[in-house]
């Protein structure tokens, strides 16, 4: 039983097959890369595990037990996060709470407490501190630029305790600098037990972060295996190819 | 690092953040509500302030009712055009109560609001299933509803309306009652929308205010979210209206059920400041006080909603983010009017 498992998900737009009988799984404490050419369907993916649409056919199972149906909500609280490609913050909120917006409540009176308790600020700083931007804590998040962006939706990610993250071209848009951070904050927490599902189209975070390497097109896994294989496998290079 | 320490000083009451590094919010606050409870004494001296307790009875009124719709319209971001729709069911609530089982209004109120609250959560269950433009013509289909319902219900008196009997009152002090009750309703109001401001529910409702799919994504249950913000922006709305319609002695659908007394809610908050604590407060005042001016120079005419209207645009024009929130965000606001 994989602690991920992606069992013949399919899904279309009016005619376009976005999704077409897509099965793999992600291995828990793996860092598992998702990558194809533009339009292959990662994206759709994302939105299917995360809820936010519902396939045609098919399901997910996390920890061995189905999610398809629930909600997005429930499937966040259940230990899976995700960023978005195009990163999505909420521009007239802090960046701390951004932050702790994501954090659980439990119950109704819960709703009612401060909105930030002194644990979650001390959590949130601690993870601002993490990713290097402690001191845009009470900025609004409109006013950050597009990388601080990302560094702040890859720390909001992990307030929620998450079991599984997945992150949509966490390298997009970001300079090579800002990109190693990124790199080494996803080993070291991969080294403390976090599983990881990236979507990246930079061949070199793919092939030195992560393993293994599932690979679409058209909808399709077409192949999935090591780095290596994947690098050397004609399939593939055939799906790139084509599509340039 | 001072803002960092300020906000841990804020965290350590996290229900009343900054209220101690605010001391200027607080003593016009506590100076305020002294005034207010004193004020209708000045009518045992000189008997002439009617007017002016209407006036102020009428604008609590109002500033309860705009914080309760922002709490829907202004923090989750979900324009209702049928709020006095709440209105009109506690009205009518406490009326029935009043006329066939001699219940005073006084009494029945808190459950008119509860009643409100009530069909607001079913209304919502509905409703909420809409977004935008959809869900503000759903708010509208509501008043329709209600008002062929009400114009069809012959217990409540149909279209002709229900008389309530008349409370026997000196007109010294027959005022005082409606002028006490509506103050209760504001401050009520007013402290509900600041508490859930500093919630985690207000902080989920913003959150849905600015990007819904974000919010669900980050782990908020959304569709309960908004149906409780939804069923609790009618509980105030709906003691109101079991209040007023008591003043008014008689209760018409076609007086109640119109959408021009929802849109004023939407309105003056605009005004004021949607998404605000004091932006509903600002506008109601504001927006009764300058049509209450209109009228008295130009009569009951046109002329006054056209003057209204101009006054709202031009305001809007150069604060449009409200006069509290583009007051706020250009760091201008006085700090007695800063609430947040
Ligand atoms: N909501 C939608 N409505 C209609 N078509 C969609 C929708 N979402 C995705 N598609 C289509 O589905 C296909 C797969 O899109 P998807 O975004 O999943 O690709 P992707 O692999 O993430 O691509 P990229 O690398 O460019 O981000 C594309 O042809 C896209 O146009
Ligand atoms: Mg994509």
């Amino acid at each position: 039983m994989a602690f991920l498992e992606i069992q013949d998900l399919t899904k279309s737009f009016g005619g376009i097959q976005a999704v077409d009988h897509c099965t793999f799984s992600v291995e828990q404490g793996s860092i598992t890369a998702l990558i194809g050419p533009n339009g292959a369907g990662k994206t759709t993916v994302f939105n299917l595990i995360t809820g936010l649409i519902k396939p045609d056919s098919g399901k997910v199972l996390f920890e061995g037990r189905e999610i398809t149906a629930k909600k997005p909500n429930q499937i966040t609280r259940a230990g899976i996060s995700r960023t978005f490609q195009i990163s999505r913050d909420l521009g007239e909120m802090t960046v701390l709470e951004n932050l702790v917006v994501q954090s659980p409540t439990r119950g109704f009176l819960d709703l009612f407490q401060g909105s930030i308790l002194n644990h979650e600020y001390e959590k949130a700083m601690e993870l601002l501190d993490f990713v290097g931007i402690t001191r845009l804590a009470h900025e609004k998040a409109k006013k950050l630029s597009y990388g601080q962006k990302k560094l702040m939706e890859f720390a909001a990610v992990l307030m929620t305790e998450p079991k599984l993250v997945m992150l949509d071209e966490p390298a997009g848009g970001v300079n090579p600098a800002l990109l190693e951070d990124i790199v080494a904050r996803i080993e070291l927490l991969n080294s403390r037990g976090l599983t990881f599902l990236i979507v990246e189209h930079n061949m070199d975070v793919v092939m030195n972060l992560c393993s293994p390497v599932v690979v679409m097109a058209y909808g399709k896994v077409i192949a999935q295996g090591k780095p290596q294989e994947i690098q050397a496998n004609p399939i593939v290079l055939e799906a790139y190819l084509g599509e340039g | 690092m001072s803002a960092a320490a300020n906000a841990k000083t804020e965290l350590q009451s996290p229900g009343l953040p900054g209220s101690a590094s605010k001391p200027a919010r607080k003593w016009f606050l506590a100076a305020l509500l002294i005034a207010l409870l004193l004020f209708p004494l000045t009518n045992l001296v000189s008997g002439s302030m009617n007017y002016v307790l209407f006036m102020m009875l009428y604008i609590f009124m109002y500033i309860a009712m705009a914080s309760s719709w922002n709490i829907i319209g202004g923090y989750t971001g979900y324009t209702s055009l049928g709020h006095n729709v709440f209105f009109a069911i506690g009205a009518y609530f406490s009326g029935v109560m009043l006329v066939y089982f001699k219940i005073s209004p006084y009494l029945t109120a808190p459950l008119a609001g509860l009643l409100a609250m009530g069909v607001g959560l079913l209304v919502g269950v509905i409703s909420l299933r809409t977004r935008g433009p959809a869900f503000i013509i759903s708010t509208v289909a509501m008043i329709l509803l209600v008002k062929i319902t009400f114009d069809n219900w012959d217990y409540i008196g149909g279209s002709n309306g229900l008389s309530l009997p008349i409370p026997d009152l000196d007109v010294t002090i027959s005022k005082f009652p409606p002028y006490y009750a509506m103050l209760l309703l504001a401050v009520g109001a007013v402290y509900l929308s600041y508490r859930i401001r500093h919630s985690k529910f207000g902080l989920g409702l913003r959150a849905i205010s600015q990007d819904e799919t974000k919010a669900e994504v980050a782990g908020i249950n959304t569709n309960y979210y908004k149906i409780l913000a939804f069923a609790i922006s009618a509980l105030f709305v709906g003691m109101a209206g079991s209040i007023w319609g008591y003043y008014l002695t008689y209760l018409r659908p076609n007086i109640f059920l119109t959408v021009l007394m929802a849109a004023q809610l939407v309105l003056m908050t605009l005004l004021g400041g949607k998404g605000t604590v004091a932006g509903p407060v600002v506008g109601a005042v504001v927006f009764i006080l300058a049509n209450e001016f209109f009228v008295s120079q130009l009569g009951f005419t046109e002329l006054n909603i056209v003057a209204t209207g101009v006054l709202m645009i031009v305001v809007l024009l150069f604060f449009p983010e409200g006069i509290v929130g583009t007051l706020k965000e250009r760091g201008k606001l006085p700090q007695f009017l800063d609430w947040e």
